[in-house]
C-alpha cells in the first residue's frame, strides 16, 4: 500500500509550507490525484488519518480532487465514458483510442490556524 | 476564515529529484537503466537470466532486485556469475529512489553498459516512483489474463515497452494476445509490444536487440 508513502510526502511538504507561514496546526490539505496516478483517494485518506497523529496536522481534513484521464478518438475527437471505464476503440469508428491527462498527483492548498489569529 | 496557502508542488518532489540526480549520474556513467515492473510471478527473474546470458561477453550488465523479503532473486542471477544486490524494502511495495541511490553506493558495481531494476512484484505502486531509468517495462505473462491492460492503465500507459511473457503457452490457456496488443497500443499509442519466451527462446533476439539499440542511442 504506497499510499502511506505518498501520505508521508504530503504531509513533510504541508509541515514546511505551516513552518514557512508561521503557523500552528494544519486543518485542511488539498492534493489533485489522477486516474491514472495508481492512487487509491480513499486509501490516501486512510493513510492520512494515520501518519498525522500526534503532529501539527492531527485531525485535518485531506481534500482530494480526482482528476479523470481523457480519450480521445484520432478522427472522431474526444469520448465521453464513465470514470474508470476505458473503451479500447472507438465507438463510431472502430479507430484504437489516445489517452491524455491523468496523471497528476500534487499538493494544491495548505489550510491552517495561526496561535492567537483564531477565527 | 482560516489562512491559506497555495502550494502546487509535486507530493514525490524528493523523490523525482533523487531520480534527477540519479539520472544524471547513469547519464554521466552513459549506462542504460531499464526498470522492470510486473506482477509476482509474470518472470522478471526468468526474463533477466535469459536475457543476460545472452547479452554477457558484449556487454557489462547488473541487476538491482527489489524485494519484501529473501534474497532468492539476487542469488539467481549471482549465479550466471553476474553482480546483483539485493534491496529489502522491509514491507513496501515499491522501490523509490534514495533506495536505488543507497544500494549503488552499497553494490560497489563499478561501470556499466546496462542496469537493470527489478522492481517489487506488482503492477500498481512501482508506476508512481521514477527511479532515474531510460524507461519503464511492463511484463504480462499469459496466465495472468487477457484484462489486465485496462484492469492496471497507469502503468501500461507509461511503460515504452510491453514484454507479453509465456508466449510458448499459447493455445494452452485462454488469452486472447491480439486483444492484449490492442488494450495496450490504446493506453500508449507510441509504446514497442514484444512477445517473448524465456523457455524457448522466441522473442529474445528482438528483445536484447531494443536492448543494444537502446545503449548505442543514450551513448551517440
Amino acid at each position: 500500500m504506497h499510499e502511506t508513502s505518498i501520505a508521508l510526502e504530503i504531509l513533510k511538504t504541508s509541515e514546511t509550507v505551516l513552518a514557512q507561514h508561521g503557523g500552528s496546526r494544519i486543518l485542511r490539505v488539498k492534493v489533485a490525484v489522477g486516474e491514472l496516478s495508481a492512487v487509491e483517494p480513499e486509501l490516501l485518506r486512510y493513510a492520512w488519518e494515520a501518519v498525522t497523529v500526534g503532529g501539527p496536522a492531527e485531525g485535518s481534513r485531506l481534500e482530494v480532487d480526482f482528476l479523470p484521464a481523457r480519450q480521445f478518438c484520432p478522427t472522431c475527437g474526444p469520448v465521453a465514458r464513465a470514470p474508470g471505464a476505458w473503451v479500447p476503440l472507438c465507438l463510431s469508428c472502430g479507430a484504437p483510442l489516445l489517452v491524455e491527462g491523468g496523471n497528476e498527483l500534487d499538493l494544491v492548498q495548505v489550510e491552517f490556524e495561526v496561535d492567537g489569529e483564531k477565527p | 476564515m482560516s489562512p491559506t496557502a497555495d502550494v502546487r508542488a509535486q507530493i514525490l518532489e524528493a523523490n523525482r529529484q533523487a531520480a534527477e540526480a540519479l539520472r544524471t549520474r547513469f547519464l554521466q556513467e552513459k549506462t542504460l537503466v531499464v526498470n522492470l515492473i510486473s506482477s509476482p510471478g509474470s518472470g522478471k527473474t526468468t526474463l533477466l537470466e535469459a536475457t543476460l546470458a545472452r547479452l554477457s561477453g558484449k556487454l557489462k550488465t547488473a541487476v538491482l532486485v527489489g524485494d519484501i523479503a529473501t534474497e532468492r532473486d539476487a542469488d539467481r542471477i549471482r549465479k550466471l556469475g553476474l553482480p546483483a544486490y539485493q534491496i529489502l524494502t522491509g514491507g513496501a511495495c515499491h522501490l523509490d529512489a534514495r533506495q536505488v541511490q543507497g544500494a549503488l553506493e552499497k553494490a560497489g558495481f563499478g561501470a556499466l553498459d546496462i542496469l537493470f531494476i527489478e522492481n517489487v512484484g506488482n503492477l500498481i505502486c512501482p508506476t508512481s516512483y521514477d527511479l532515474g531509468e531510460d524507461f519503464k517495462v511492463v511484463l504480462l505473462s499469459l496466465t495472468e489474463g487477457d484484462d489486465k491492460p485496462f484492469k492496471y492503465p497507469a502503468i501500461f500507459a507509461r511503460a515504452s515497452v510491453a514484454l507479453l511473457t509465456k508466449v510458448d503457452l499459447l493455445g494452452i490457456v485462454d488469452f486472447d494476445v491480439e486483444a492484449v496488443e490492442r488494450q495496450i497500443r490504446t493506453l500508449n499509442p507510441h509504446g514497442e509490444i514484444l512477445r517473448v519466451s524465456a523457455k524457448t527462446g522466441e522473442g529474445m533476439e528482438a528483445w536484447c536487440r531494443k536492448l543494444e539499440h537502446a545503449l548505442v542511442a543514450k551513448r551517440a
